[in-house]
C-alpha cells in the first residue's frame, strides 16, 4: 500500500479505541432504576387562544353561548354527549348474578349522601355539564344545551344555580371570551362541592385543593398540576373514573402512565408494589385540612330541637359525624365493583347493606391493597318490600319544605318506580369512595412500622392474611398464604 | 524471522497485529466480566405468639401469694416450669460481675479499686458510686446500697441475692467489717448492720423483660427504701395486679380465677420488646405517631448519653427534637428499628433454637448449616440468658461471650451491593461496616463528666458533645457528632476501625493504692450546712454574685484547685490529685441505611481524612493535666492525647491508624520533593541545552546534508510506542490526582482510582504483546548493547549530546534500521522496560491485588512500603518523559523524530 501522510490517522484512532472500551466496559455504571423522567408523560398544554377578539355577544342564555362555541368547534357538542359528564348514565353493564345488562349512574342511582337525584333534578343539576335538566324530560339530545363554560371558565365567576343556569349576576359574554384550557377551579367547583358542601363527599378531593400547599398534594401543590394533567382528556373524553359511581376500571389513570412502576431505589419497597397499591403509602391520610363527613344520619332529620350546624346537624339532613386527617381503611381493589346496589334490590335490614363495595381479594392477582373512604349512613328504606328508597327533597312536597317522610318517600318512589309500602324506616348502609387524591410527597410516605408490627395499621386478618407478612411472608410466597 | 514478519506488506501487518491484540483484549474482557449478580434473601423470622397458659404467683416457700400475703418470688412462680436456677445462675445480666471478683486492680480496667469487670464491683463515671473493696477504710458502697442504687438497672439475681463467696446473703453471718452486711449511715458515715432477713433480697425478675409495661416507678421506690422483697411484686403494680398503699400491698383478685392462678387476660408474657431492653440501656421510642422529644444529655439512659444512640423507627425529621437541618433528616434515627427488629433478633439467647448460628470461625469448612439444635420444649425450660453479644468497648464482663453475635455480614449481603467500590477487600480489611454506615450521630451525648466539682443535686459538671446552647433545655441546637475511627478487634481477631465516643471523666484520686474520693467526702469538702462553702463561693464565683451557677463550677485556676485540695485533705485524705480518664464506647446501633452511609471517597482519601480525624476530648482541663485511657477496651488507643492552643484536649487517632496507608491522605513528603526536584532539574537542563543549541545553530547555520527517506519503524511499533505514550501519561495523570485529591477537587476520585486501574491493564497488556514481538521478531537485539566496545561508543555519544551538538557536527551513531537505538538509548531503554516499568507494574499489581494476595503484599512491607516505592518511579517516569520529548528534537530535524515515529518515515542523512 502506497503510504500515504494521513495513515498515521488510523492508528490514532486505533489506540484511542483501545483506551476507551476497556474504560467504557469496566466502569461500574450506577444502576438507577428510576428510568424515565416522569415529565416526559405529562400532557403537553396547547397554547392558549384568546377568544376575546372572537366571540361577540351579547348573550342572554347559556344555550346561547353554546350555539356560539358550535360555530367553530362544530363536533365538540357530539363529544361531550358521548361522556358521562353529559350522560349521568354508565354505559349498559353486566353485573355478576345479574340477568340483565344495567346503566348505573348519578341519574338513576342512588348513593348513600344525599340519596337519588330522581324528583330532586332542579337542585342536584345545578352540577350537570348542561342546562335545563330540571325534570325527566330533558332532551339529551340537543347540542345547545351542552354547558361550554362550565368547564372551560376562566374568570371564576361563572356560577350554575338550579337546573344548571347560569345564575343572575354572571355576565356571559366575559366568561365566553374568556375560555382557555379547564383549570382546578372549573373542576373543583363541581367536584370538591359534592354532598352539598366543601369537602362532605370524596374525602380527598375539597377546596384546598384550589391553592394547596405542597405538604397537602405534592402533584397539585408543588408542581401546580391541573386535573386534566391526570385526567388526560381527548376530544372530551376525560380520563379516570371511580367507583362511587362507575363499575369498572376502563379508561382509567394510573399513577404509572406517569411514574415507573419499580420507582423505589430500595429493593424492599419495590417488593411491594405487586400487592400496594401507590396510594396506600402515599397517601398516609386524607381529609388533611378539611374535614369530611363519615357519618350521616338521615333519621334525626326535621327536628327543630337540635341546634343547627353544618358540621354536626341540620333540619333538612339529619346528623352527622365529620372526621379530620383520617386513616383510611384498607382493603383489596381490582379496580371493579363486588356489588353495586341498584334500586329495588333487596335488602337485609339486619346487615350493613353495601352500596358500593370494592372488587378484589387476596388470591386475584391484579387486585392491590387500596385505601378508602368509607361513608356510613342510615338512610330511609321499606320495611316491608326490604328496598332501599329514594326520597324527594327538593321542591314541591319534598321533604326539605315539608318535612315529612311518608310524602317524600311516596312522591320519590313514584317518580323512581319503588313499590312502597307506607312502611319506612332506617337502615344502615356503606359506601366505599378511593382516595386518590392529596398524594403526599416521597418523604411522607408510609414508613415500616406505620402498617406493620403491634402498632400498624392494617387488619391483617380481614385482608385475608394469616398474620402480618412481615413474620408470615406475603400472598405469593410459598411459606405463607396458600389459597 | 522477523524479517519474515517485517516482510509483510504494511497493511497487512497492520491487520494481523490489530486482530491479535483484539482478540487478546477481548478474551481478558470476558475473563473478567464476572459480576456477582446477587438476589436479595427472604428470610422470614417467626415470632412467637404469646401462648402462656395461666399460673400461680408463689412466694418464697412455693405457696400462693393470696394466700400467705408475702412478696411474689419468680424463681418459684415461673420456677415451676422454667428452670429459673439454670437461668439465673447462667447469666451476665443477673451476675454482672458477681462471679468474676479479682483483687482490687485485678481487672482488665487496671482500676486499682476495681474488684470486677461488671457494673457490681467497677467504677463508672455517670454514677460516680462504687463498690468499696473489703478493707477500705473509706467506704462508698456496700452491697446492700449497691443493690439500692445501681438495683434499678439491674435484673435482679447475681449479686442482688449471693454474697460474694457464693452464699445466700440471707444466710451469711453477721460481722462488724463486712462490707456485705453492713450499710455506710449517710448520716454519720458509719457503718451499719443491714438486716437481710428483714429487707430480703431480689430475684432475678422476670416481669421485667417478659411483660410490656414494667413498673419502673414503683420498683425503684421499693429499691430504694431497701425493701428488696417486694421489689419484684411491685413490678406488677403498673398493670393493676397488685397495689400498693403506704407499706400493704394488696392483690386485685378480680384477675385471678377459682384456682388462684392469675388469668391469661391480666398478664402479659412476652418476648423482651425494645422497649423492655431502652428501659436500662438507651432511649427506644416505638411509638411512630408521637414525635420523640429527649434532652440529650439528660442522664437516664446510659446508651444514649454515652454514645447518642438513640433506637426509634420515627424519621428524624418527625421527631420533636431541634436538630441542625432537620427537614432535610428524611431518615430514621435506625434503619433496623424502621424495619421493625427487635434487639433480640440479634442479641439473641445463645441457645434459642431459632437464631442461633455456629460461628464461622468454629464451623467445619464442610458445613454450611447444621439444623440439630435444641427442642422447642427444652428451650423453653432451659433458655440460657446469656445473649449474644458484640464487642463493646465499655463492657467488660464475661469476654468469653464477646462475638458471639451474628455480624453484619451475617445478614447483608457486601459484594454485590458494594460493587460502586474499588477495593472493596481492602476496605473491609481496614474499616468496619459501622464506620461508614454510622458516619454521624444527630442527637448529642457526653463528653465529660467533671466530678472535680459538684453541682446542685450532687451531680458532676457536664460537656456535651453535639448540642449548642444550654444542653438542660429543649432550645439547645442539636448538631450532632462525627464519632471517632478508633481500630477495634472484630469477630476474627482483626483490627479494624469503628465508630467511638470517647467520654473523658475528670474526678479527685487520692491515697496509695489510690482511690478515688468519695462522694460523701466531696460533698464534704464543698457543703457546710446544706449550701456550698463559703471558701468555695469565694473562689469560684466569677462574676460575684454571692450565688454559684453550673458555668462558674469548674476547677481553672491553681487557686481554685488548691482549695479544694486543701478541703479534701483536711478531711483525711492523703495527697489528693486530679485525674482525668478516657473511656471509650461503642457505637453499633443508629445504623444509616445506603442513601445515608458514607460514600463520599474524599471523606477519608484526602488531607483530611475521617481516619486521622481528631475528637474534642474536653474543653478545659481541671488541674491543667492529661486524661489517660482506661485499660481493658481491647481498642487500639495509640494515638496522641493533646492540648490544643485554647486549652482544649483533643485526641489524634493518626498514629494507631500508623499501619495504614490511604491513598490521596498519607504520603512521603520528602519523597515528593525529590521526585519534584527531579522532574526541576531534568526541565532546566533540557531548557538549556536547547536554549543553547538555538542559539549556536543562529550562529553558524549549518548545512543541510542530503538525505533520504528511511521507512525506519513499523505499524506495529509506532501502535505499541503511542499506546504505551498515552497509557503512561494517563496513569501519570490519575496518579497525581489519586496522590493529592485535594488539589484536583473537581476530579472524582473514585473514577480516578478506576481509570487507573484500566489503563494500567491495557499498559500491562500492551508491554507483554510487545515483548512477544520483539522477541518473536528479533527486534530485542537493538535494545542488548554489543558488549565490545561500549563503554567507548557511550563516551563519544555523551561527548556528541553536551559538545558536537552545538557545533552541528553529526551524529556519531547514524540510525539504520538495523540499528535503532545509540548507545544511551539503549542504556536507558534497558533500565526503563527492563527494571522500572516492570517495577512500576508489580507495585501497582500488588498495591492492587492486597485484597487478593494480602500475604504476598504484606510480606514485602504492604502499603507503607510499595506506596512510596510506586510513587517515586512515577516521578522517575515523569523526568524521563521531559528528557525523552525534548531528545527527539535531535534528529535531522527538530520534528523529524517525532515525524518518523507518527509515520513511520524518517529522514535519514545519506
Amino acid at each position: 500500500m502506497k503510504p500515504s501522510k494521513f495513515n498515521w490517522i488510523f492508528g490514532a484512532v486505533f489506540i484511542l479505541f483501545i483506551i476507551i472500551i476497556p474504560i467504557v466496559i469496566f466502569f461500574p455504571r450506577v444502576e438507577n432504576s428510576i428510568s424515565s423522567d416522569p415529565w416526559d408523560n405529562v400532557p403537553l398544554k396547547v397554547p392558549h387562544t384568546d377568544h376575546s377578539a372572537i366571540i361577540e355577544g351579547p348573550f342572554e342564555t347559556g344555550p346561547e353561548v353554546t350555539r356560539a362555541c358550535l360555530e367553530c368547534h362544530e363536533d365538540t357538542a357530539q363529544e361531550i354527549m358521548a361522556t358521562a359528564h353529559w350522560t349521568w348514565e354508565s354505559k349498559p353493564y353486566q353485573l355478576e348474578g345479574r340477568d340483565n345488562t344495567v346503566t348505573v349512574g348519578k341519574k338513576n342511582s342512588i348513593n348513600n349522601f344525599c340519596i337519588g337525584i330522581q324528583g330532586n333534578w332542579p337542585s342536584c343539576t345545578s352540577c350537570h355539564a348542561g342546562y335545563g335538566w330540571e325534570d325527566a324530560n330533558f332532551d339529551f339530545s340537543q347540542e345547545e344545551l351542552v354547558d361550554c363554560l362550565a368547564c372551560h371558565d376562566n374568570t371564576g365567576t361563572y356560577v350554575k344555580g338550579l337546573a344548571g343556569i347560569p345564575v343572575e349576576g354572571v355576565n356571559l359574554l366575559e366568561v365566553a371570551q374568556s375560555v382557555a384550557t379547564p383549570t382546578r377551579e372549573n373542576c373543583g367547583s363541581c367536584h370538591f362541592n359534592g354532598g352539598g358542601g366543601n369537602a362532605v363527599k370524596h374525602g380527598d378531593l375539597d377546596e384546598t385543593l384550589y391553592f394547596p400547599p405542597s405538604n397537602v398534594d405534592i402533584h397539585m401543590g408543588e408542581h401546580d398540576f391541573m386535573c386534566t394533567d391526570c385526567h388526560q382528556t381527548e376530544s372530551h373524553n376525560i380520563m379516570g373514573r371511580s367507583i362511587s359511581v362507575s363499575l369498572d376500571d376502563e379508561n382509567q389513570i394510573y399513577c404509572i402512565d406517569c411514574h415507573s412502576k419499580e420507582l423505589h431505589e430500595d429493593d424492599r419497597i419495590n417488593a411491594h408494589v405487586d400487592s400496594v397499591a401507590c396510594q396506600t403509602c402515599h397517601i398516609p391520610n386524607a381529609a388533611t385540612r378539611d374535614a369530611t363527613k363519615m357519618y350521616w344520619d338521615w333519621s334525626t332529620a326535621g327536628s327543630d330541637e337540635i341546634e343547627e350546624s353544618v358540621h354536626t346537624y341540620l333540619k333538612i339532613k339529619g346528623s352527622f359525624v365529620y372526621e379530620g386527617n383520617f386513616t383510611p381503611i384498607y382493603r383489596w381493589y381490582n379496580g371493579g365493583v363486588a356489588e353495586r346496589y341498584i334500586l329495588g334490590d333487596m335488602i337485609d335490614p339486619d346487615q350493613l347493606v353495601h352500596i358500593n363495595l370494592p372488587a378484589g381479594n387476596i388470591t386475584d392477582n391484579p387486585s392491590k391493597i387500596f385505601p378508602f373512604k368509607v361513608h356510613v349512613a342510615k338512610q330511609p328504606y321499606d320495611t316491608v318490600n326490604n328496598i332501599l328508597l329514594q326520597p324527594k327533597t327538593f321542591g314541591e312536597g319534598g321533604f326539605w319544605t315539608e318535612f315529612d317522610w311518608d310524602l317524600a318517600l311516596q312522591l320519590g318512589s313514584d317518580i323512581t318506580g319503588l313499590d312502597y309500602s307506607g312502611q319506612y324506616g332506617f337502615t344502615e348502609t356503606d359506601m366505599y369512595w378511593p382516595t386518590t387524591h392529596m398524594v403526599r410527597a416521597a418523604t411522607e410516605a408510609l414508613t415500616c412500622d406505620q402498617c406493620h408490627g403491634p402498632d400498624g395499621r392494617m387488619d391483617w386478618e380481614s385482608l385475608g392474611y394469616y398474620g402480618d407478612p412481615i413474620d408470615w411472608g406475603g400472598r405469593f410466597q410459598s411459606n405463607s398464604y396458600q389459597p | 524471522m522477523g524479517n519474515q514478519i517485517t516482510r509483510l506488506s504494511k497493511y497487512n501487518k497492520l491487520l494481523l497485529i490489530t486482530g491479535i491484540s483484539f482478540l487478546i483484549i477481548l478474551g481478558t474482557v470476558l475473563l473478567t466480566q464476572g459480576v456477582v449478580w446477587a438476589s436479595p434473601g427472604q428470610e422470614k423470622t417467626e415470632q412467637a405468639s404469646p401462648l402462656h397458659p395461666s399460673f400461680p404467683f408463689l412466694d418464697e416457700d412455693g405457696n400462693n401469694v393470696l394466700e400467705t400475703g408475702y412478696p411474689i418470688s419468680t424463681m418459684n412462680t415461673c420456677g415451676a416450669c422454667h428452670d429459673t436456677g439454670f437461668i439465673s445462675d447462667h447469666s451476665y445480666h443477673a451476675s454482672v460481675g458477681l462471679n468474676e471478683i479479682t483483687q482490687p486492680g485485678g481487672t482488665v480496667t487496671e482500676r486499682p479499686w476495681d474488684i470486677s469487670p461488671g457494673v457490681f464491683g467497677s467504677w463508672n463515671s455517670i454514677e460516680y458510686r462504687y463498690l468499696s473493696p473489703q478493707g477500705d477504710d473509706r467506704v462508698d458502697l456496700t452491697t446492700p446500697a449497691w443493690i439500692q442504687l445501681y438495683g434499678l438497672r439491674h435484673v435482679g439475681g447475681g449479686p442482688a441475692m449471693y454474697a460474694r463467696n457464693g452464699e445466700l446473703l440471707a444466710d451469711l453471718p453477721y460481722s462488724s467489717t463486712s462490707l456485705e452486711t453492713n450499710i455506710v449511715n449517710p448520716v454519720t458515715g458509719k457503718l451499719e448492720r443491714w438486716d437481710w432477713n428483714k429487707s430480703g433480697t431480689v430475684e432475678m425478675n422476670c416481669f421485667l423483660c417478659h411483660t410490656p409495661s414494667p413498673d419502673n416507678v414503683a420498683r425503684a421506690d421499693a429499691l430504694q427504701s431497701g425493701n428488696f422483697k417486694w421489689v419484684n411484686t411491685s413490678t406488677l403494680i403498673g398493670s393493676g395486679i397488685v397495689s400498693i398503699s403506704g407499706e400493704t400491698y394488696t392483690w386485685n383478685e378480680s384477675l385471678f380465677d377459682e384456682n388462684l392462678e392469675i388469668l391469661p387476660d391480666a398478664i402479659q408474657i412476652q418476648d423482651p420488646t425494645n422497649n423492655n431492653c431502652g428501659a436500662c440501656h438507651g432511649l427506644v421510642h416505638d411509638n411512630v405517631e408521637d414525635p420523640l422529644v429527649t434532652l440529650g444529655c439528660s442522664p437516664e439512659r446510659w446508651s444514649t448519653i454515652t454514645t447518642g444512640q438513640i433506637i426509634s423507627p420515627q424519621k428524624m425529621s418527625n421527631s420533636g427534637m431541634n436538630l441542625a437541618n432537620k427537614e432535610t433528616l428524611n431518615r430514621s434515627w435506625d434503619v433496623h428499628a424502621e424495619r421493625l427488629l427487635n434487639c433480640v433478633d440479634c442479641h439473641y439467647s445463645i441457645n434459642n433454637p431459632l437464631y442461633y448460628q455456629e460461628s464461622e470461625t468454629t464451623r467445619p469448612d464442610h458445613l454450611l448449616f447444621d439444623p440439630r439444635r435444641v427442642e422447642i420444649g427444652e428451650y423453653l425450660e432451659k433458655p440460657l440468658h446469656q445473649f449474644a453479644r458484640g464487642n463493646s468497648a465499655q463492657s467488660y464482663v464475661a469476654p468469653e461471650l464477646n462475638n458471639s453475635m451474628r455480624t453484619c455480614e451475617s445478614c447483608h449481603e457486601v459484594g454485590s451491593t458494594h460493587d460502586w467500590l474499588p477495593y472493596l477487600e481492602s476496605h473491609l480489611d481496614v474499616l468496619s461496616c459501622e464506620s461508614c454506615h454510622i458516619p454521624q450521630m444527630y442527637s448529642s451525648g457526653n463528653q465529660v463528666h467533671d466530678w472535680t466539682v459538684l453541682l446542685p443535686g450532687d451531680l458532676p459538671r457536664r460537656e456535651c458533645r453535639g448540642a449548642e446552647g444550654d444542653v438542660n433545655t429543649m432550645g439547645s441546637l442539636l448538631v450532632g457528632f462525627e464519632p471517632v475511627l478508633i481500630p477495634s478487634p472484630d469477630v476474627e481477631g482483626n483490627m479494624r476501625l469503628a465508630p467511638h465516643n470517647l467520654i473523658t471523666t475528670w474526678f479527685w484520686e487520692y491515697g496509695d493504692p489510690p482511690r478515688p474520693v468519695i462522694l460523701a467526702d466531696l460533698k464534704a469538702a464543698y457543703y457546710e450546712n446544706g449550701d456550698y462553702h463559703p471558701g468555695i463561693i469565694l473562689r469560684f464565683d466569677e462574676n460575684s454574685d454571692g450565688e454559684l451557677t453550673a458555668d462558674e463550677m469548674v476547677i481553672d485556676s491553681q487557686a481554685k484547685e488548691d482549695f479544694v485540695q486543701d478541703r479534701l485533705s483536711l478531711l483525711g485524705l492523703s495527697n489528693p490529685r486530679i485525674t482525668g480518664e478516657i473511656q471509650p464506647y461503642s457505637i453499633n446501633h443508629d445504623v444509616a441505611s445506603a442513601d445515608w452511609a458514607l460514600d463520599d471517597c474524599t471523606a477519608c482519601h484526602g488531607d483530611e481524612s475521617r481516619i486521622t480525624q481528631p475528637i474534642k476530648l474536653a474543653a478545659t482541663s481541671p488541674g491543667g493535666i492529661l486524661p489517660a485511657f482506661v485499660s481493658g477496651t481491647e481498642r487500639n488507643l495509640a494515638g496522641e492525647i493533646e492540648f490544643s492552643e485554647d486549652g482544649e484536649i483533643y485526641y489524634y487517632p493518626a498514629a494507631a491508624a500508623k499501619s495504614l496507608y490511604v491513598f490521596g491522605h498519607n504520603r512521603l513528603a520528602w519523597l515528593d520533593w525529590i521526585g519534584l526536584g527531579l522532574c526541576a532539574v531534568v526541565f532546566m537542563g533540557v531548557m538549556t541545552h536547547g536554549g543553547l543549541r538555538i542559539y549556536f545553530s543562529t550562529r553558524k547555520p549549518t548545512s543541510l546534508k542530503p538525505t533520504k527517506k528511511v521507512y525506519m519503524y513499523g505499524a506495529y511499533e509506532r501502535m505499541w510506542h503511542w499506546l504505551q505514550t498515552a497509557a503512561i501519561v494517563i496513569l501519570i495523570l490519575t496518579g497525581f490526582i489519586i496522590h493529592r485529591p485535594d488539589s484536583f477537587a473537581f476530579m472524582d476520585f473514585r473514577n480516578m482510582v478506576l481509570v487507573h486501574n484500566i489503563i494500567a491493564a491495557i499498559l500491562a497488556v500492551n508491554a507483554f504483546l510487545s515483548l512477544f514481538f520483539h522477541l518473536a521478531t528479533g527486534e530485542i537485539q537493538q535494545y542488548i548493547p554489543r558488549p565490545r566496545g561500549f563503554f567507548d561508543r557511550t563516551f563519544v555519544q555523551i561527548k556528541y549530546y553536551l559538545l558536537g551538538i552545538f557545533k552541528g557536527e553529526h551524529h556519531p551513531f547514524e540510525k539504520t534500521t538495523d540499528k535503532k537505538l545509540n548507545p544511551l538509548q539503549q542504556i536507558t531503554y534497558f533500565g526503563l522496560l527492563n527494571v522500572l516499568l516492570p517495577l512500576q507494574g508489580i507495585t501497582g499489581a500488588l498495591m492492587w491485588g492486597l485484597q487478593r494476595w494480602p500475604n504476598l503484599a504484606q510480606r514485602l512491607g504492604g502499603l507503607p512500603i510499595l506506596a512510596p516505592f510506586h510513587t517515586i518511579i512515577a516521578w522517575l517516569f515523569a523526568a524521563f518523559l521531559i528528557l525523552h520529548i525534548y531528545l527527539t528534537t535531535t534528529g535531522h530535524t527538530a520534528v523529524s523524530s517525532i515525524e518518523a515515529m507518527i509515520t513511520g518515515w524518517e529522514d535519514i542523512e545519506s
